[in-house]
């Protein structure tokens, strides 16, 4: 992705950058920092405003006649609509504890990427056009007026954000940059200006009910296939229940599960538990997906993808929902669910029919996460777990984002990992739980051509692996959302090459004892597990 | 005298992964430095080091610049503890026997963040060339005085092999990406990029059939 130099450039080699007001350093797009443009037919797949070709490499964007008016209205309208908007427009006082707190900032050094910065980029444009003292002073005040100029670096950084809502947790007056993000990136797609990686999978997800655009046979084979390496390596034959009216629960994970490594393996750990305890629950080829790019979209259309979760409950008739490993699925779930297409007064308030353990906490949703499940499971004694077999591992936990800051489960992934695992590592105080690092590729970024932009905010979580693995040898890093799953990989492959990323469920699926299973001698990605590899003509006995 | 900065100048090297060895063939291995030189530069240490990572945190905006050097702890600032943490070793190895895993480690340390960073190549590895100035600066009156000049401008030679040998890390960190980039993508081909996913391919024939069907129509 580099461009020829030119002659002008070839002489001139940067030192030291020039030291001027942030309004006055011109923003210049750069490749492997943005994702593509949204494709025309998917921004009409969905009946979003302006589909068209376009590039952010070009001058013309192909933007609307009247687009200065209508990113205005749309920004009155949401000034007046949303009063957590209003409220951060108008009482940040720039004492900058935000300031370093932003993975994408203490990755790339670009003083943008403070999130006090960020949003300054959308306030000034407040300012400037609806408060009177930016109208009459101007730069004075931090106003600016909207060109396209600022419209282009507004898209610029909206999409260098992750909305993973560290910077929040240290703002003195509880700014939520992450609701300036979505509040932005609400106003760019007011011009078809989405990008792709969000646009496809929301076209995907409207059309088919996943991200990935799988119809339901395809889906259903794919959890069939895991089953087939389950039947291989664990001598479990499973058949897992699609589409069952009556059953008791109904399990919604991201579709990364069904079709991207490692996220796999983390699916076959889910298959594995339901047998294994006997769970009356279904899958849904409809309600196929629990991730919601909409909600990088706008809030309409999260509202308009989620609704499909309660419908497809409603309609095959369960009593509550378990959640798979997903990360911004659940602050759709914990924050808004309810709000955008319940209260669903037609399920039941979630009960561990195994335990008889009452889930109060999702008591108005609904809807339980798979490790707090687990966690309950083993508590009560519901689980024959051997944790020798992951005794190779030396692993270490990373709270994704949403999970931890947006639903506040810090305990029940370790408790799990603790019970499963003989080798357990944490990775320094103010890396994890409320303070965890983004994995740097979230809401939408995971993407290929913007690699370096996920390098960048993938350094902090990666230097805090570094250090663990450095220091105590941790060569597995376990986590519970699908995109982690997804880009940790690409992240470690490249600042911590040694370690290896992996969803908690599959590391249960490695130590679970399950009735009738053979020699257990490869985990569930069908690699030999050191020290209980079969010799030959000899009987593997587990000690446990 | 021949540099060989490891791209594969004999053909033995396996492709852009460097080993130590590779990078310092032909290279700083068993170079000796004037012994009254490199008690000056040795003396001079803490002043040359703590400007030199001055003028590397300001290769970076002013703002970020003042961050780099303010935050202590190494999880709240990755990009200033790995310079802290290199440049300190690294002037040890430039100015004594250079241990070529170690070097490379430091350097790697050093250059593998400005990869990724809004760098040009040569400002990213400008850093290590930037030393001759900064040392320049500091020493060169004492070395005139000690008549050391010609074993000075021999050690500005290494200078100049180190800033070369970044140069490589950087270049080896520049293929990494790509690679990431190309894994990404082979990785997940069903993801999003068509092709391989049957039910992709189904659409696309449903698609493919309708688009017959209406150029019979027309015709």
């Amino acid at each position: 992705m580099t461009k020829e130099l030119t002659p002008q450039e070839m002489l001139r080699i940067d030192l030291t950058p020039p030291n001027r007001d942030w309004m006055d350093i011109p923003t210049v797009i750069k490749p492997g920092i943005y994702c593509y443009p949204a494709k025309p037919e998917k921004v009409e797949a969905v009946g979003m405003p302006n589909p068209h070709v376009w590039s952010p490499l070009d001058d013309d964007w192909g933007l609307p006649e009247d687009w200065k008016e209508t990113f205005l209205e749309g920004m009155r309208e949401r000034l007046n609509k949303h009063r957590s908007f209003k409220i951060f427009m108008d009482i940040c006082v720039r004492c900058g504890a935000c300031a370093d707190k932003c993975h994408f900032f203490l990755g790339s050094g670009d003083p943008k990427n403070m999130p006090v910065a960020r949003a300054e980029l959308i306030r000034s444009v407040y300012r400037g056009e609806f408060t009177k003292a930016g109208q009459i002073l101007g730069r004075l005040a931090g106003g600016r007026k909207l060109t396209e100029d600022v419209l282009k670096e507004i898209w610029y950084y909206m999409f260098q954000c992750t909305e993973c809502r560290r910077c929040s947790l240290f703002c003195p007056y509880g700014i939520d940059t992450a609701e300036v993000t979505i509040i932005g990136r609400e106003l760019i797609n007011l011009f078809g200006l989405n990008i792709n990686w969000i646009q496809e999978p929301v076209a995907n997800c409207y059309e088919t009910g996943n991200h990935l655009g799988l119809l339901p046979h395809t889906f259903k084979q794919n959890v069939e296939f895991m089953c087939m390496d389950i039947e291989e390596f664990v001598g479990i034959k499973i058949e897992p229940p699609f589409n069952r009216k009556g059953a008791e629960i109904l399990f919604v994970t991201p579709s990364g599960d069904v079709f991207a490594e490692p996220g796999i393996y983390t699916l076959m750990g889910y298959l594995m538990l339901f047998e294994h305890i006997g769970l009356d629950y279904t899958w849904s080829t409809y309600a196929s997906e629990g991730g919601n790019f909409g909600f990088f979209t706008s809030l309409d259309m999260a509202q308009r993808l989620n609704a499909k979760i309660y419908a497809e409950a409603r309609r095959l008739g369960v009593k509550w929902i378990l959640g798979g490993e997903c990360g911004h699925m659940w602050r759709v779930v914990h924050q808004y669910m309810n709000t955008f297409n319940g209260p669903p007064d037609f399920l039941e308030e979630p009960v561990n029919p195994l335990t008889g353990t009452k889930f109060e906490n999702a008591k108005s949703a609904k809807m339980v996460h798979i490790s707090e499940f687990t966690a309950d499971l083993i508590k009560h004694g519901k689980l024959k777990l051997n944790p020798k077999r992951n005794d190779h591992l030396k692993v270490t936990y990373h709270d994704s984002c949403n999970p931890s800051r947006g639903m506040g489960m810090f305990e029940e992934p370790r408790y799990v990992i603790k019970n499963v695992c003989n080798n357990f590592y944490e990775m320094p105080e103010n890396t994890i739980r409320e303070q965890t690092f983004c994995c740097g590729s979230g809401a939408g970024l995971n993407a290929g051509e913007n690699m370096e932009l996920r390098l960048r905010g993938g350094l902090p979580r990666a230097n805090a692996v570094k250090y663990v693995h450095e220091r105590y040898g941790v060569n597995m890093l376990s986590c519970v959302c699908a995109i982690d799953r997804a880009v940790l990989p690409a992240s470690m492959e490249y600042w911590v090459p040694e370690v290896n990323v992996c969803g908690v469920s599959e590391l249960v699926g490695n130590a679970l004892i399950m009735e009738g299973e053979h020699e257990r001698t490869t985990d569930l990605r069908g690699e030999e597990i050191p020290g209980f590899a079969k010799a030959e003509g000899e009987e593997v006995t587990e000690d446990v | 005298m021949t540099i060989h900065c490891g791209l594969k100048p004999t053909g033995e090297e396996n492709g852009l992964l460097l080993t130590p060895e590779s990078l310092f063939k032909g290279g700083i291995v068993g170079r000796k430095i004037h012994k009254g030189l490199r008690e000056i530069l040795e003396q001079k240490k803490g002043p040359i080091v703590e400007k030199w990572r001055k003028h590397i945190h300001k290769s970076y905006p002013p703002e970020t610049a003042q961050f780099l050097q303010r935050e202590k702890n190494k999880f709240s600032n990755p990009i200033g503890s790995s310079i802290e943490e290199s440049i300190w070793p690294l002037y040890d190895q430039l100015i004594g026997e250079a241990d070529p895993a170690t070097t490379k480690k430091l350097l790697d340390n050093l250059v593998r963040v400005r990869a990724v960073q809004d760098f040009t190549p040569a400002s990213a590895v400008q850093i290590i060339f930037a030393l001759k100035k900064i040392i320049r600066k500091e020493v060169f009156g004492i070395v005139q005085k000690k008549g050391l000049v010609k074993e000075y401008l021999e050690f500005e030679s290494e200078i100049d092999r180190f800033g070369l040998l970044a140069f490589d890390v950087f270049m080896e960190c520049r293929e990494r990406v790509w690679e990431i980039k190309r894994n990404d993508l082979l990785k997940r081909p069903y993801l999003l990029s068509g092709g391989m996913c049957p039910s992709y391919m189904m659409k696309r024939g449903i698609k493919h059939l309708e688009k017959l069907k209406k150029e019979i129509t027309q015709h």
